[in-house]
């Protein structure tokens, strides 16, 4: 896991976000134990109230559950949420690309076409 | 963030001739490690002390580990034996050399390990049994010293009066990670406490401040909540005047102006060209002291 302190986006998010992807990616799997937060937060070299924020994010999405006393196992994904997951991810990039048109001052119908010029190189 | 307290305090005073500490209700979050912060002189090593129980005469109640109380603290060695205490005095006699001063700690404290001590002291390079007076190590190596002797005892509580202030910027990581370690023993059951002025570079291992200034805790809360209280604020100078009114701090220079406002308020800079940003802890701690400092808030030179 590679923690930047520099790059603007928080830490706890970070990690949540690494986390995030090793469940959805599959490397964590069903029912796996997250590292203990104590344990995690003097690996990374950070405080425990970071790490404990990463996780109670993670928890809030539905990826992970506290058991009492023991720390943090993986949910089962089921499909939709993992849709729900990479849909957000769809939407990021879209917004940026959104964002990134409106300085070129490309127009709506400039910026479909390029969307429209992309899919078709792909799909040939 | 609801928390276990391991140590409870409430009113608090403790009164000099030209100084009063005055604290209603101060928690010491259990499981995590907490920073005292504040000025030269604002009170932190006083209200360290009566928490420790090296001072005694102050005014107040204290409870520890849920169920013990400042008497408890003093007759009751299972109490006493729980907490480590570090402080910025020497309370080594000036005549004693480090092999003494290891002997006296071994009789003193029951749960003192010793093997331990001598595996912390060979770690940090320095010596654990010399017959070299202790008063004549540099002070750096004096709180090596310190810090053995308290990491080395089994204890669930540490109190830790400026241990960074000596230590070069290598030790002050180690001393990081000592804590890490120590907080990982029994998870969720060791405390740390420890006094600052070096936030930033304690900053990676703080979960929880207690800002001190005049006397008065004037700001507490974990990290990560701080952070988003705050939000730092900059601009340029055509908004100074208008964003003064909402801003907590706020510092002008030629060009434009930074402060730091509460998140809560950041509604009403609507309408202003101005850049928000999260603060560092270290941020959060110098606006908390500057808006509470008698200090000249202006360019002194």
């Amino acid at each position: 896991m590679i923690i930047s302190q520099s790059s603007g986006v928080p830490i706890y998010q970070q990690i949540a976000d690494s986390f995030r992807t090793d469940i959805l990616e599959g490397r964590l799997k069903e029912g796996e134990y997250l590292p203990s937060i104590r344990g995690l937060a003097k690996e990374l070299k950070i405080s425990v109230i970071t790490t404990m924020k990463a996780y109670e994010l993670l928890e809030e999405e539905g990826m992970v559950t506290a058991v009492q006393g023991k720390g943090y196992t993986v949910n089962a994904q089921d499909g939709e949420m993992l849709k729900e997951q990479h849909m957000r991810k769809v939407e990021d990039g879209l917004m940026q690309a959104i964002a990134s048109a409106r300085i070129a001052g490309l127009s709506e119908k400039e910026l479909i076409e390029t969307l429209e010029l992309l899919l078709s190189l792909k799909e040939n | 963030m609801e928390f276990k307290s391991c140590i409870h305090g409430e009113n608090i005073v403790k009164k000099y001739k030209n100084f009063e500490l005055n604290v209603p209700v101060v928690d010491i979050p259990q499981g995590f490690a907490t920073a005292l912060i504040g000025e030269n002189g604002a009170g932190k090593s006083t209200l360290l002390d009566i928490l420790a129980g090296i001072k005694l005469d102050y005014k107040g109640n204290l409870k520890f580990f849920d169920k013990f109380d400042d008497h408890d603290r003093e007759v009751n060695p299972e109490v006493k034996n729980r907490i480590g205490y570090e402080g910025t005095g020497n309370y080594y006699l000036p005549s004693w050399t480090i092999k003494q001063g290891r002997e006296i700690q071994s009789l003193l404290f029951d749960n003192f390990d010793e093997k331990k001590y001598i595996d912390i002291c060979n770690k940090l390079e320095v010596p654990a049994d010399d017959g070299k007076k202790i008063s004549d190590l540099s002070d750096g190596n004096n709180m090596k010293l310190k810090l053995a002797g308290v990491f080395a005892r089994k204890t669930d509580v540490l109190l830790l009066d400026e241990p960074a202030s000596p230590l070069d910027p290598l030790m002050r990581d180690k001393l990081c990670e000592m804590i890490r370690s120590y907080l990982l023993l029994d998870e969720g059951n060791k405390s740390v406490l420890f006094s600052t002025h070096n936030i930033a570079d304690m900053e990676a291992v703080t979960d929880y401040a207690i800002i001190v200034e005049n006397g008065n805790v004037v700001e507490s809360g974990f990290s990560e909540e701080l952070k988003e209280k705050y939000t730092v604020v900059k601009g340029d100078k055509k908004d100074e005047e208008a964003a003064s009114k909402v801003l907590y701090t706020i510092t002008s220079n030629n060009f434009g102006f930074e402060g730091m406002a509460l998140t809560k308020d950041l509604e009403a800079l609507k309408g202003l060209d101005v850049v928000t940003e999260m603060p560092t802890l270290s941020q959060v701690c110098v606006a908390v002291m500057k808006h509470n400092s008698k200090l000249y808030t202006g360019s002194i030179l």
